[in-house]
């Protein structure tokens, strides 16, 4: 059930940037050749967008976990090359749950990509400070 | 030409890791998710996890590599995870991916990622098209 009007975020203008790409890409198996699917979980992570997400569980008290992730692509991102970010922030009660649906763009307007990252809203009783 | 595809078919299994702190403390500086409970004890045991768990997305991030040794020839379109329970920092992770759909236009594909429990630490899924002609 939704708890809060949905919350628009951005568009945030983001770069692929080449070396962190490279090593995003060593880091879970892959050869560099391409940037990798799941790149994106990088802007997530982003001060700017991720900001909200911290200041939204600490009036909550509460911690988020990662329940889900998905990338869906219309086309590949290119190294070196930014991109519009635009996100959908929506929260549910029951079970608490905040999810954050992005859509990825060129700054021409077309589209990307999609990605939507679920996170479970956990009491932070037992979580000692992680945030 | 490459093999058709057939509902039922296993990809090669991708076994990875143990993961070390160093490994976890790596991913966390490049993907920018620095959660102490990925990296620090004190936290994972005051959830009741024996070691921090490994972040899950470094893993659904490992099954794109997976999917390009099995069909370089094809585009992955889409891929997506479900994180069901922890995989932990030193544990041996297996990456399987069967077929469940196979078209002319469209292979889904269903991913699973096993740790040392039984019970998969992932369920996802990825649709690959084929790729432009060349």
């Amino acid at each position: 059930m939704p708890s809060d009007p949905p919350l628009a975020l951005g568009p945030f203008r983001l770069r692929v940037d080449p070396a962190r790409a490279a090593a995003y890409a060593r880091e879970t198996g892959g050869d560099g050749a391409s940037v990798p699917l799941a790149y994106p979980a990088i802007w997530l992570a982003e001060p700017s967008l991720f900001s909200v997400v911290r200041d939204l569980c600490a009036q909550r008290d509460v911690v988020p976990v990662h329940e889900s992730q998905s990338f869906s692509y219309d086309a590949p991102l290119v190294a070196g090359e930014s991109y519009d970010l635009s996100v959908t922030m929506s929260s549910e009660e029951t079970p608490p749950r905040l999810t954050m649906v992005g859509t990825v763009a060129t700054p021409q307007g077309e589209p990307c990509a999609r990605i939507e990252t679920i996170l479970r809203l956990v009491p932070r009783a037992g979580f000692g400070s992680a945030s | 030409m490459s093999d058709p595809i057939k509902v039922g078919d296993k990809l090669p299994e991708s076994v990875i890791g143990p993961f070390d702190a160093p490994s976890l403390e790596r991913y966390a500086e490049v993907s920018g998710d620095a959660n102490p409970l990925h990296l620090d004890d004190a936290v994972a045991a005051a959830i009741g996890l024996a070691a921090p768990p490994v972040h899950g997305m470094k893993l659904l991030a490992a099954f794109e590599p997976m999917l390009r040794a099995w069909r370089g020839d094809l585009v992955i379109a889409s891929i997506a995870g479900k994180f069901v329970q922890p995989i932990l920092r030193g544990e041996t992770v297996r990456l399987s991916g069967r077929v469940l759909r196979a078209t002319e236009n469209e292979i889904f594909v269903r991913l699973v990622a096993y740790g040392a429990a039984r019970a998969p630490g992932i369920v996802g899924e990825a649709t690959l098209r084929p790729g432009p002609a060349t």
